[in-house]
């Protein structure tokens, strides 16, 4: 059993829950045994770092030098905020081991910090650690028939010279891991748009607004439900969706599920053990389409004929 | 007894508000060689150099220190001055207190003028142990080489080719012609491309002083200014061009279908081709990489049909040499490639085109016989977007350059597109509108009148598909609001780059380039069509983004300076070179690996007299030699010196401070 150090932040203890214990049980099956930073405390998401540099440089900081007193030498982080962070601090401090010293002498008390820990989401550890080879492997129950759209929010891959993993633009990280699933990916152009992230409390109608444009276009692209692998995200699109509904007049919602949710379902856990009822927008219609025969593809038109038929139309 | 007369330069107040002249005059004349010392307002002008001219006569002077600016500047006026007076014109020395001293001064006035009059005695003091120099003539072979058959390639050709100096022009591909070959029509009068390049190209190809070698390449120069030697590798076209009648019974028949360069990859063309119809010359060739016959020894029709027997499977490369006196690169310029815009869906989106594959498609002569048409279905595009600096003036994903010729294409493409479509719609989102030029900002202001097309100042952050249409979210920064824009088709106006090869032209031509791999001039105002390398020049965009009419310009004025440079038999060339004194020379050939210009090579020459004995030494050949002065500094044997700078005249300026 291989060893991860394990940052849950605290949705995973509130809002997230049901990432939190998926995330769990997937990991048991992918023969990951989480270690907790032992009393971990805030990353300082989000008011630290528009305040004083200092103190969102010292918030991370600490749990990363707590981390490296353990054995595994790579943090896996749940929530998209605490990553982005976590992953900032490390890159600014292992550029400037001045700073770093500077502020672990004044601030900290656990140890000097050294550098010798990685920062991942969980994202990335599942498709680069892990990998889809072994992914697909512990699948028992193939997700065909449903389609998804894949959603990764502005923080996974952003910036790029930051987290160095997958396109800023067009990532294609967690659509290679549902297809790994046997889910089909849909091409989803909002993949990376804003959900208005914490307006959701101060500002609610620029959220309604941009979350409900991720909605619309991610039902366009023929998906089934959206899955996310960040507790904001997932909330904005999630709790935010009967108020959007509400104003759009839609007459359908769109499951928000977690990545792990998906591959707990596909890994043959009882679906009780999904914490679905942890959802606002019920899944079951959606998680339905499973294992139904799918329609056949439109056949491509060709070239030629296409030529012939514009000419002959401006004729 | 030497005999100095110093000329102190007011520089109107440029010198004399920060230095004390007539303190420096008095100070001057403490010295025991200076005879003669006189300050004037303005020693550059006429008055000033007569003063210069009579007092080298009257006060029979041996040798003039000239106070004032740069040498960079005046060096020449001066010199010419001493030769109009019978004086050997390198018994000059220009003392430069304006940018050494009173420029950068000017707080200190006292410190100022002390570093004047130490300057003019240094100067001084060298001017003692000048030494009469002569220029040297080389001799010159009057032949110029163009690189590159576009438009600049062209242009400088017939230009130098009329006043009867032979040219050699190659091109890399099958065809002369270029970018401007590939476009519809010329903005701003919008007269068909075709019909203003084709008769220059026929021109080229008939004319009796040029050589036109297509499907060619330059791999190595050698030699200097008026004497360079070229290896140019004729790449095997396999298709014997004496016999070929261009009947095009071979490219017709040929089964094997390769994307379309000319076309922009939209359709496709065979692997015995000619780009296109109106190719200079109009003969075909087998594309290696394709044809199944030369990749696998299998088919061979085009030998079949081809009546002449003109087909030669066998053919190889061939490297051919030509002496020549000048150099001009005009090798164009490639495109941008816009797949880092990937919140664009570059790549993703099939409606998503460049402004070269655009202008393909509305050409007369293009894929779809001059109408735009959606790649994904080939329906006729209604409601079309233009967004503009792609990859241009965008430091994140591309380069910070304006690539200057964007906004006045897109305002043709506006324009063409209403004219093969007229219910359709441009919309345009702009940066900036730089439309300078002759009839430039007319041009723009009548396109957006006469189409009506909608200009949108600000920059697309986002394109996704709704159905089969592509949505263009951006900024309309003049109203400060979002807008969406639902379009058939999206045209990105992406920045010309340098050709991906000019790095290692530059390097083979031995030129230098900038960053971003265009060729550099010798100076960015007034010597734009030189490079650093005496005797190679440039022509259109290799050198920077430009439009025709610029391109053109330049390359004129690159066969007046090549024509400039064949004018007399031999060419006048600086002394101030370095010679090696055999005797002192221990043949450690640290010399040769110095030198930035390649001017010295290894010579046997006897041990002593008569001795049959021979040992290495260096020669410095002095119509490569440039003066630079590494191989003095190398040399542990002082064997070498460089006239104008040698080790008596240094010595003197250092004890004389």
């Amino acid at each position: 059993m291989k060893k991860l150090t394990y940052f849950p932040g605290c949705s995973a203890h509130g809002t997230s829950e049901e990432f939190d214990h998926t995330l769990k049980l997937v990991m048991k099956t992918l023969d990951v045994e989480l270690e907790d930073i032992p009393d971990w405390n805030c990353c300082g998401a989000t008011s630290a770092h528009v305040m004083t540099e200092t103190l969102a440089l010292a918030l991370p900081l600490r749990n990363l030098v707590l981390a490296e007193q353990l054995e595994s030498k790579t943090m896996g982080i749940a929530c998209a905020s605490c990553y982005s962070r976590m992953k900032m601090t490390k890159v600014q401090m292992d550029g400037n081991l001045d700073l770093a010293k500077k502020i672990n002498s004044t601030i900290i008390q656990e140890g000097n910090y050294k550098g010798t820990v990685d920062v991942k989401s969980m994202l990335q550890f599942c498709y680069e650690d892990i990998g889809l080879e072994t992914i697909r492997s512990k699948v028992t129950k193939k997700l065909s028939g449903l389609k998804v759209a894949c959603y990764y929010g502005c923080l996974l891959t952003r910036p790029k010279a930051i987290t160095q993993f997958d396109s800023p633009e067009y990532p294609m990280s967690m659509d290679r891991i549902m297809e790994a699933l046997g889910a089909e990916a849909v091409e989803f152009d909002y993949k990376t748009e804003c959900c208005g992230a914490s307006f959701s409390i101060s500002n609610t109608d620029v959220v309604l607004s941009l979350s409900g444009k991720i909605l619309e276009v991610a039902k366009e692209s023929g998906a089934h439900l959206i899955v996310v692998a960040c507790p904001l995200c997932q909330s904005n699109l999630d709790m935010r969706q009967p108020d959007i509904v509400k104003i759009s007049g839609w007459k359908y919602t769109i499951p928000i599920l977690y990545f792990t949710q998906l591959m707990a379902l596909a890994f043959g856990f009882p679906r009780e053990d999904l914490r679905l009822n942890k959802n606002i927008v019920p899944a079951e219609d959606a998680l339905s389409n499973i294992g139904k025969i799918q329609e056949t593809p439109q056949k491509v038109i060709k070239t030629k004929k296409a030529v012939a038929a514009a000419e002959s139309e401006v004729e | 007894m030497a005999r100095v007369g110093v000329f102190v330069c007011f520089c109107g107040a440029n010198i004399a508000d920060f230095v004390d002249v007539p303190k420096v005059i008095e100070e001057t004349k403490k010295i025991r060689e200076v005879k003669y010392a006189i300050e004037y307002k303005y020693m550059c002008s006429d008055p000033g150099q007569q003063m210069i001219r009579d007092a080298i006569v009257q006060q029979k002077l041996t040798s003039v220190v000239v106070a004032a600016c740069s040498p960079r500047m005046h060096e020449k006026t001066f010199r010419k001055a001493l030769s109009d007076a019978g004086m050997n014109p390198y018994l000059l020395e220009v003392a430069n207190i304006r940018e050494h001293s009173s420029w950068v001064h000017q707080k200190d006035k006292k410190a100022a003028t002390d570093k004047a009059a130490d300057l003019i005695r240094m100067a001084v003091a060298k001017s003692i142990a000048n030494e009469q120099l002569h220029e040297i003539s080389v001799p010159v072979t009057k032949r110029a080489l163009v690189i590159g058959g576009g438009i600049a390639g062209i242009q400088a050709a017939l230009d130098i080719a009329d006043a009867r100096i032979p040219v050699t022009l190659i091109e890399k591909s099958p065809s002369i012609g270029g970018r401007m070959a590939q476009l519809d029509e010329t903005f701003p009068t919008l007269d068909c491309s075709q019909c203003i390049l084709t008769p220059k190209m026929v021109d080229v190809a008939s004319h009796p002083y040029i050589e036109l070698i297509p499907y060619s390449e330059v791999i190595e120069l050698t030699g200097y200014v008026g004497n360079y030697k070229a290896k140019i590798r004729k790449k095997a076209s396999y298709v014997n061009f004496s016999n070929c009648t261009g009947c095009g019974a071979c490219w017709l028949k040929c089964p094997v279908k390769v994307p379309n360069e000319y076309n922009m990859n939209i359709d496709k063309r065979k692997a015995i081709y000619t780009p296109f119809p109106q190719a200079v010359p109009n003969k075909p060739v087998i594309d290696a990489e394709h044809c199944t016959m030369l990749l696998k020894g299998k088919c061979g029709i085009c030998a079949k049909v081809c009546e002449k027997g003109a087909i030669d499977f066998k053919m190889q490369d061939e490297v051919i040499e030509r002496e020549i006196g000048a150099v001009v690169i005009a090798t164009g310029y490639d495109l941008w490639d816009p797949k880092p815009y990937e919140e664009y869906g570059v790549g993703r989106f099939k409606d998503i085109i460049t402004s070269l594959e655009f202008e393909r498609m509305v050409s007369a002569n293009g894929p779809s016989g001059g109408l735009p048409l959606r790649p994904s279905d080939g329906k006729v595009p209604k409601n079309v977007v233009f967004i503009k600096c792609i990859g241009s003036r965008d430091e994140s994903k591309g380069i910070e350059y304006c690539s200057k010729i964007c906004c006045m294409y897109t305002a043709k493409h506006v324009v063409l597109l209403h004219h093969k479509v007229h219910d359709s719609h441009a919309y345009v989102f702009y940066m900036d509108i730089r439309a300078a030029g002759k009839g430039y900002e007319e041009f723009v202001k009548k396109a957006q009148v006469d189409t009506a097309a909608t200009y949108l100042r600000g920059r697309v952050s986002k394109i996704y598909k709704k159905g089969d249409k592509l949505m263009v979210r951006g900024e309309d920064a003049q109203i400060g609001q979002v807008v969406e824009v639902e379009a058939d088709l999206v045209v990105l106006a992406t920045a010309i780059t340098a050709p991906k090869d000019n790095p290692a032209l530059a390097r083979l031509l031995g030129v230098s380039y900038d960053k971003y791999g265009f060729m550099s001039e010798a100076h960015p105002k007034l010597r734009p069509v030189e490079t650093a390398k005496a005797g190679i020049f440039l022509a259109g965009c290799t050198q920077a983004p430009k439009d025709i009419p610029d391109t053109v310009a330049q390359a004129s004025a690159c066969a007046a300076k090549v024509c400039g440079l064949f004018a007399g038999d031999t060419m006048k060339k600086d002394p101030m070179i370095s010679k090696v004194n055999t005797e002192f020379c221990s043949g450690c050939l640290n010399c040769i690996q110095v030198c930035p210009y390649q001017a010295i090579v290894e010579e046997e020459i006897p041990m002593g007299h008569g001795s049959k004995e021979m040992r290495t030494v260096s020669k410095i050949n002095e119509g490569v030699c440039q003066g630079c002065g590494s191989c003095v500094a190398i040399c542990r044997s002082m064997a070498i010196s460089l006239a104008g700078f040698t080790d008596p005249q240094i010595i003197n300026e250092i004890v004389a401070i």
